[in-house]
């Protein structure tokens, strides 16, 4: 009968629907696995890397190794890519002249085997390995380096600014790279490093539309699905907002080669998530762990390692934007003394970071004896002599490094009540807050911070008072002279103690204009399953996948 | 419909251009604002040194071309991005609408026919659930139980991260891994998409159930469902086959403004469940003043809410007879 045969049909459909979800959900899951024990927490040097190191002995694995990350990918072309996982990309691929040791501060040998640089910081020569050479198995040669650095110069994109100096490069020798600078600069060995002025195949690159003219470049499509470096791997495939997939290069010529033979970041948005595929053993990374959710971790296939990073939050006090006029030296320093920054940490980041006393971040050189900043209650209050401040404080609605700075900001704006001052937060979104800070400015706001390499000069252009400094253009402040001249005096030698002098006087100036007060260096959290050997904070590249390898 | 597109664009092209909000720091980093180089290099790159006139003119003229232009952040064409992510927003949508269809037919039907009973009442309560709870919030709780706690479901993302997904034919996963041969890819893409899709889908669940329920409440006080039940019919029969499908008729059109609804609820799974779809995509525009992408996901939900309207408007006319389109 009709009726029968349409209930049976719908039946059957209701029926089919519920089995078939009910067999889905209840299929097994291969790759998952539940861990009882509690995890090893240890704690780390500065740029630490996990007790069990790898090395270059280390066999190939089996399997590929598999990174939950929230990226943040740019470009995928090597002179336009800027960003964290930028550097983790170029430092895979892309292999630079001078690469860093595990100390976070010795250069060493990478494409070149050795350099020198003129006495007066102007010149520059670069030896390069003759056995170096790229994916494809041709030779890396100076014309490579000539290229690659001159294309970044004349796209003039993000880290462009890193070789702004250079005036002219010989590649007359293909095994010789002489660079002659239009200032002295005795960072351009650090800046050298930086994982932003890796080599490109200057061939392939050119024969796929890369020009150093940016009116005529036409290859930064072809590098979102190709690489063309000399690192131990090359580009397998990228599917923006899901996959960055890396396959190694079997023509590598190094010593310290890939040990596995696909590394797959995903895109994973949440710290959480993050930690839960990392527990359920669906990923074998977790890069962006915070402090809080670090304390939830448990299992014993599971590291976990705080390690101190040369990232951090701060407090930008612009005193010559309007409505910053109140702004005075010693309001400035009265702000500076109103925080409570042991309990800023421990708010921000759940103790899990250390204060820090200068926008130069301890330990880069010219740190050394810098006072951690204190509080001093009855000081700030006696240079305001009773008088209450209001500020407008907008900040970009963001969470950097652990730190929510919403929450940095409501503590901020709580212990500088203790003291009369009122902070009117305005969190916004980060490209108001740019149309903002270029306009009229912000009298109060925070910011983040972390390195392109490892020179404290850096620090100095970006937050000193210095000439064409960002926060003397934010601020409207005036440079300071005496800062142009220390800056320089800096550029001008390689003597390593004398320019940490330089920097440590620099610190001590820039704690006094107290225009950038940090608020918080939080640790980073090396957080993997327990097999996985090498993992580190490197402070040019975040994470150097050839140090990484499967026991 | 063309005629409205356009003049929907145009609105959106004017309210970002003129949002003030800086599009620079996305493109050269919050570092290089101050570099006047960088930042003269970028806008000429961009377009962004033109007057907003200008740059109306250039941009509509390529749109007529069929070209979105670039998108600031992953530097492919918008079509192109358009086209990776549709698959994967459409797959979890018509996933969430199948589950909230069947649901809440199945959940209407089963509270109008125990009416005023402990069913009638649980029911009901669990459409109001699915519909005021966040989408966010039952994302986060939902992976937290069910892929955390009980291991029951894998976590985000479309597929296992130590897999690799099928080959794009459609980029549904499920339809590929079968048209692959691949049953173990479409097992896992099916796991993957059972979250996600219920916490979609419970919102649309309840407002199917209510809307049913209240039909099928009014036509039970219609005389020929009195004459029906007079004349002996089972009651199976009387709501399936007689009262049902005149209670359908609004239905039909609350589907279609489902489906809308779901794309926009996908903005916010798709960011919890780390879904690589359109959501997620606009998400990041829009955090990024990312024009070109904005624009163009714009356009494509504005014409995905007309092509809805219109499937739906001839679902009506194929279920009522009583109305012709002319």
């Amino acid at each position: 009968m009709a009726g029968f045969r349409v209930r049976s049909w719908r039946a059957a459909l209701a029926i089919g629907t519920v089995a078939t979800l009910a067999l889905a959900a209840c299929g097994s899951d291969k790759k998952s696995s539940t861990t009882t024990a509690a995890p090893s927490v240890n704690s780390g040097a500065t740029g630490g890397s996990s007790p069990s190191s790898a090395g270059g002995t280390a066999q190939m694995s089996d399997k590929p190794l598999v990174i939950a990350r929230s990226m943040d990918v740019n470009s995928l072309d090597p002179q336009r890519a800027y960003c964290d996982t930028c550097q983790i990309f170029m430092t895979a691929v892309y292999e630079t002249l001078i690469g860093l040791d595990k100390d976070n501060k010795t250069l060493v040998p990478r494409l070149a085997t050795s350099w020198t640089a003129s006495p007066d910081q102007t010149e520059f020569t670069f030896n390069l390995d003759p056995n170096a050479k790229f994916a494809d198995g041709t030779p890396v040669t100076s014309t490579d380096v000539k290229f690659s650095w001159e294309r970044l110069q004349g796209l003039k994109a993000a880290s462009s600014y890193l070789v702004s100096l250079i005036k002219s490069i010989d590649d007359s020798d293909p095994h010789v790279v002489k660079v002659t600078l239009s200032a002295p600069n005795s960072a351009f060995l650090a800046q050298v490093n930086a994982s932003y002025l890796g080599i490109v195949n200057s061939k392939v690159a050119q024969a796929n539309g890369a020009t150093t003219d940016p009116n005529t470049d036409k290859a930064e499509t072809w590098f979102l699905s190709n690489s063309a470096g000399s690192g131990p791997f090359e580009l397998e495939s990228y599917t923006e907002g899901s996959e960055l997939k890396f396959k190694a290069n079997p023509n590598y010529w190094g010593p310290n080669g890939p040990k596995f033979p696909e590394v797959d970041m995903k895109q994973t948005d949440s710290a959480v998530t993050q930690r839960q595929q990392l527990e359920q053993g669906a990923v074998d990374i977790a890069m962006q762990i915070s402090a809080d959710t670090a304390a939830g971790m448990s299992g014993g296939d599971i590291n976990v390692e705080p390690v101190s990073s040369f990232n951090f939050v701060y407090l930008a006090l612009s005193p010559g934007v309007k409505g910053g006029e109140d702004l005075t030296p010693d309001v400035r320093k009265a702000i500076r003394e109103a925080l409570d920054y042991d309990h800023l940490v421990d708010v921000t980041v759940g103790g899990k970071g250390k204060p820090q006393p200068s926008p130069i971040p301890n330990g880069f050189a010219g740190t050394d004896g810098l006072a951690a900043p204190a509080q001093n209650l009855d000081d700030a209050k006696k240079l305001l002599a009773g008088k209450t401040y209001t500020f407008d404080a907008t900040f970009p609605s963001i969470n950097v490094y652990g730190v929510d700075f919403s929450t940095a900001m409501q503590e901020v704006q709580s212990e500088l009540k203790n003291v009369g001052i009122t902070l009117n937060l305005n969190p916004v979104e980060i490209s108001v807050w740019a149309d903002k800070i270029g306009g009229d400015g912000i009298p109060v706001t925070m910011l983040y911070f972390a390195p392109d390499h490892t020179d404290s000069s850096q620090y100095v252009q970006y937050f000193g008072l210095v000439d064409n400094s960002q926060w003397v253009t934010w601020g409207k402040v005036p440079a300071d002279p005496t800062q142009n001249e220390q800056l320089s005096k800096a550029f001008a030698t390689q003597d390593e103690t004398a320019r940490a002098q330089v920097y440590n006087g620099l610190a001590q100036k820039m704690i006094d204009d107290q225009i950038i007060i940090p608020i918080v260096n939080p640790d980073l959290f090396l957080a993997s399953r327990s097999d996985i050997q090498g993992m580190h904070y490197s402070a040019c590249c975040n994470l150097d996948l050839a140090q990484l390898s499967r026991s | 419909m063309p005629f409205l597109l356009l003049g929907i664009i145009s609105a959106i092209f004017v309210v970002s251009r003129l949002t003030p909000a800086d599009p620079l720091v996305s493109i050269v980093g919050e570092r290089n604002l101050g570099n006047p180089e960088i930042v003269a290099a970028a806008k000429a790159r961009w377009g962004l040194d033109q007057s907003i006139p200008v740059q109306y003119v250039k941009y509509m003229k390529n749109v007529l071309k069929g070209d979105f232009g670039t998108s600031f952040t992953t530097r492919r064409p918008v079509l192109s991005d358009l086209w990776d992510r549709l698959p994967a927003t459409l797959e979890l949508t018509l996933f969430a609408l199948f589950i909230g269809v069947v649901g809440g037919l199945t959940l209407g039907v089963l509270a109008a026919r125990k009416r005023n009973t402990v069913v009638d009442h649980g029911a009901r309560f669990f459409a109001l659930l699915g519909s005021s709870l966040p989408w966010f919030w039952s994302g986060l709780v939902f992976l937290y139980i069910f892929y955390a706690r009980l291991h029951w479901l894998p976590g985000p993302g479309r597929f296992d991260p130590r897999a690799t997904p099928p080959a794009r034919i459609t980029g549904f996963y499920t339809v590929d891994s079968l048209l692959h041969g691949d049953i173990d890819a479409y097992w896992d893409s099916l796991r993957h998409l059972i979250l996600p899709a219920v916490v979609l889908g419970w919102a649309v669940v309840g407002i199917v159930s209510r809307l049913v329920r209240a039909s099928l409440l009014d036509e039970f006080s219609m005389e020929y469902v009195r004459v029906a039940r007079a004349m002996g019919m089972r009651e199976r029969t009387v709501v399936n086959q007689h009262a049902l499908r005149n209670a359908l008729l609004p239905t039909i059109t609350i589907v279609g403004f489902s489906f809308a609804y779901l794309i926009t609820g996908a903005v916010l799974v798709e960011t919890v469940f780390s879904w690589p779809g359109l959501g997620s995509y606009a998400v990041e525009a829009s955090r990024k003043l990312d024009f070109p992408a904005i624009i163009g996901v714009s356009a494509l939900g504005a014409l995905a809410f007309l092509l809805t309207n219109l499937v739906t408007d001839v679902a009506y006319a194929i279920a009522d007879p009583r109305i012709r389109l002319s």
